[in-house]
């Protein structure tokens, strides 16, 4: 390790948090340069990480420890290794993309400094989580990504929704912190050491059910961060937040948090089947569940939020069931095109005004063609159109389940596959193909009547369209060739990049059909959902008579659909309802009864105490007098008495 | 030992003494009551220095400074005391000043 990689290590890592400060103390006085700053320190970072690329791949990675030593056995350094490296390429730029896209898109709001500083901020936790080389600094990266999610969902406080949402997504994740923290104690407990390093050697002598339980409270922690079956409701709900806060923090990074955790964690999962198997479950049944939920939305982010959410799922379940390398790279070429689809709904949410409703948009391709190729190209890149990123990614993801002997997890990632291809076609016909509908009435659409708002945006402050734009058009370069670093299977680039961390892992099955098979069952699948979506929607007639078919799809909605399998009702019934009962009986009960109760008791005791001894104060000094006196020979007396002057 | 006798000294002290407390509890003028006081610490000085003298050990000489010095602070503030206590009122009755009674 060199000083001058350390010194460029520490400083990619710290630059984020510093820039976030000054944009934060210097604030109102910034204006225009509060985005400048905070694109400029985070793009910083991104080169200072390519630079890195060398010494991060070289064997071991680089490695900083202790940087901090908190306490004996507890020291805090830096791990920069071909998999967080991964992470902090992404982060920083497709993090300093989105921050330059958030120049123009936030201009006309009035906290644009603040946001800058959350988003900084942001991207330095994120930056601790994935450098950390020890479970505590983990834990740490962890908690502030939390909470710098919880300030950018919350960003527009002064909606009642967006801060309700807030609060939800911090509360489910803190409920997964605290699984983060239970796996900390009982990798402890059983290792004596916090550092990966040592878990990591140790891992494979270890009881079986010591890896188990703290591979379950790890991926609590994980589904609570990717938004996974059962902890996924916040991620819907945290559209509320800014547009460029959903691309980067709630498709790109922050959400593939628990993609990361499992990859870091690949030794333990390596040893425990069991836990694997649960994995790779829960993560398609979440890309099942999430794509079936995605073709019943009505808004444009909530379509998203949900690809995103199913997304996830299949890198749930590649690093779930041990093809890593697949999961880790759908992660990667994930962050593209969800970035791009985030930000070219964002061109158009901002070119009509706040309008979020795909059923009020329509013939969009001629108003803003930029964001309609942005949009088809990411719909093309998410669906898996060989020659897009996607393809490449998913292929390996869904082919690694059956290379790793999980059949059942197969078809029900190809069944996915055939769904993100009609729900995202189905988003594309009905917001872009057809004619503008921005003029017909909220009933017609069969929509809720919608309370006249403020808009959020005061149209004045204007930004040139480029500075938007140039960031989408370089993620619509990555969102198309990020994939062809993994051509070539198991003897590509991508697959040797990770070869140290995962280079043992081997097929632990053989495959019953070749992978071109696979390729082509796929495609075939996805080929029939693009078909089904043309069907409903994109043909002559559907797009003349849309309003009718729009109205009577909103009207004839299942509500098992719409309510998003009532996850969010058993979770009120289970949880929030028992834990208002509880307050209720602490309030009713407990507080007066039992607290207040006691203290007023002492109360009263002190007072009967002092009513008794009040007495002795009868203000007569002779009194005292005598009282001292009389003392002194009883001392005198005792002493005589028993000869204690002896 | 030196053959000095203390018992007389010590008788006086004894006299000195029980005199100071006599007239702590039965006097009602703080002046007076304090005089008492200083009777008794001078009671203790010469007990003090008696024995001290008889067992050949300076501890008691060096103790009756401290004892002065503290007699010294003592008097300073018990005479504010008595002179803030006859400006509120000229009454001089300790027995009438029994305010802080709970």
């Amino acid at each position: 390790m060199t000083g001058s990689a350390l010194v460029s290590l520490l400083t990619l890592w710290m630059l984020p948090f510093f820039s976030a400060i000054v944009i934060w103390a210097l604030g109102p006085q910034l204006r225009r340069a509060a985005g400048v700053l905070g694109s400029a320190a985070v793009l910083l970072s991104f080169v200072l990480a390519c630079a890195l690329f060398g010494v991060a791949t070289a064997p071991g990675g680089l490695h900083v420890t202790p940087l901090i030593g908190w306490a004996p056995g507890f020291t805090f350094g830096l791990l920069l290794d071909p998999l967080s490296l991964v992470w902090v390429l992404i982060i920083t730029g497709v993090g300093g993309l989105i921050h330059l896209y958030s120049i123009g898109y936030m201009a006309a709001d009035k906290a644009v400094a603040r946001f800058f500083a959350y988003l900084n901020f942001f991207v330095f936790a994120m930056l601790t989580l994935v450098l950390s080389d020890n479970l505590v600094g983990l834990l740490v990266g962890w908690g502030l990504v939390g909470v710098a999610s919880y300030f950018l969902i919350g960003f527009w406080f002064y909606k009642p929704s967006a801060v309700a949402a807030a609060l939800k997504a911090f509360v489910i994740n803190v409920f997964g912190d605290v699984g983060l923290m239970y796996a900390i104690f009982v990798l402890y407990g059983a290792t004596g050491s916090i550092a990966y390093a040592d878990v990591f050697a140790k891992a494979a002598s270890l009881p079986s059910g010591v890896i188990l339980t703290a591979c379950i409270a790890l991926f609590i922690a994980a589904a609570a961060k990717s938004a996974q079956v059962p902890l996924q409701t916040w991620l819907p709900d945290a559209m509320e937040g800014p547009t460029p806060v959903s691309a980067l923090i709630h498709a790109a990074t922050m959400v593939t948090a628990g993609v990361y955790l499992i990859a870091r964690f690949a030794p333990l999962w390596n040893a425990s089947p069991q836990a694997q198997e649960l994995v790779g479950t829960i993560g398609a049944v979440t890309a099942l569940l999430a794509a079936i939920l995605g073709t019943a939305q009505w808004d444009i982010k909530r379509i998203l939020a949900y690809s995103t959410m199913s997304q996830i799922g299949y890198m749930i379940m590649g690093v779930g069931v041990g093809a890593y390398e697949a999961g880790v790279l759908h992660f990667f070429t994930h962050a593209f095109f969800k970035a791009q689809l985030f930000l070219g709904a964002g061109l158009v949410i901002h070119a009509l005004h706040e309008e979020q409703d795909i059923r009020k948009m329509g013939g969009l391709r001629r108003r803003t063609p930029f964001a309609f190729v942005a949009m088809a190209i990411g719909t093309l890149a998410i669906i898996g159109v060989p020659g897009f990123s996607g393809f490449y990614s998913k292929d390996a993801v869904i082919y690694g389940t059956l290379e790793h002997g999980h059949p059942l997890l197969y078809a029900a990632a190809v069944v996915t596959a055939g769904i993100t291809a009609y729900y995202m076609f189905r988003m594309l016909f009905v917001a872009f193909g057809g004619h503008y509908r921005g003029e017909v009435p909220e009933a017609r659409l069969g929509m809720a009547q919608r309370e006249p708002s403020e808009p959020v945006h005061a149209r004045e402050g204007h930004v040139p369209d480029w500075v938007m734009q140039i960031p989408v058009g370089v993620l619509i370069v990555g969102s198309i060739g990020a994939g062809y670093l993994a051509i070539g299977g198991a003897q590509s680039p991508w697959w040797r990049f990770l070869s140290s961390l995962y280079g043992g892992a081997q097929a632990t099955a053989p495959a019953p059909i070749s992978e071109l098979l696979s390729s082509l069952i796929v495609l075939a699948i996805v080929i029939a959902g693009v078909a089904v979506a043309y069907y409903r929607y994109g043909t002559r007639s559907a797009t003349a008579s849309a309003v009718e078919r729009l109205r009577g799809e909103a009207l004839r909605m299942p509500a098992v659909l719409t309510n998003a399998f009532y996850f969010d009702a058993a979770i009120e019934l289970l949880f929030v309802r028992p834990a208002r009962r509880l307050g209720a009986l602490f309030a009713g009960f407990v507080d007066p009864a039992v607290i207040d109760a006691g203290v007023r008791d002492v109360v009263w005791l002190t007072g009967a105490a002092g009513y008794l001894f009040r007495a002795l104060q009868t203000g007569l000094v002779r009194g005292y007098a005598l009282t001292i006196v009389a003392s002194a020979a009883c001392f005198v007396a005792w002493f005589v008495l028993t000869g204690a002057a002896r | 030992m030196t053959g000095f006798d203390a018992s007389p000294y010590a008788a006086l002290s004894a006299v000195m003494f029980f005199i100071g407390v006599g007239g702590v509890i039965l006097r009602r003028n703080p002046l007076i009551m304090l005089m008492s006081i200083e009777l008794m610490f001078n009671a203790a000085n010469l007990a003090l220095v008696a024995f001290s003298r008889a067992w050949v050990n300076n501890a008691g000489h060096v103790f009756v400074f401290l004892v002065v010095t503290v007699a010294a602070a003592e008097a300073a503030i018990a005479l504010a005391i008595v002179v803030a206590l006859f400006r509120r009122s000229t009454n001089v009755d300790v027995d009438e000043v029994a305010r802080l009674r709970g």
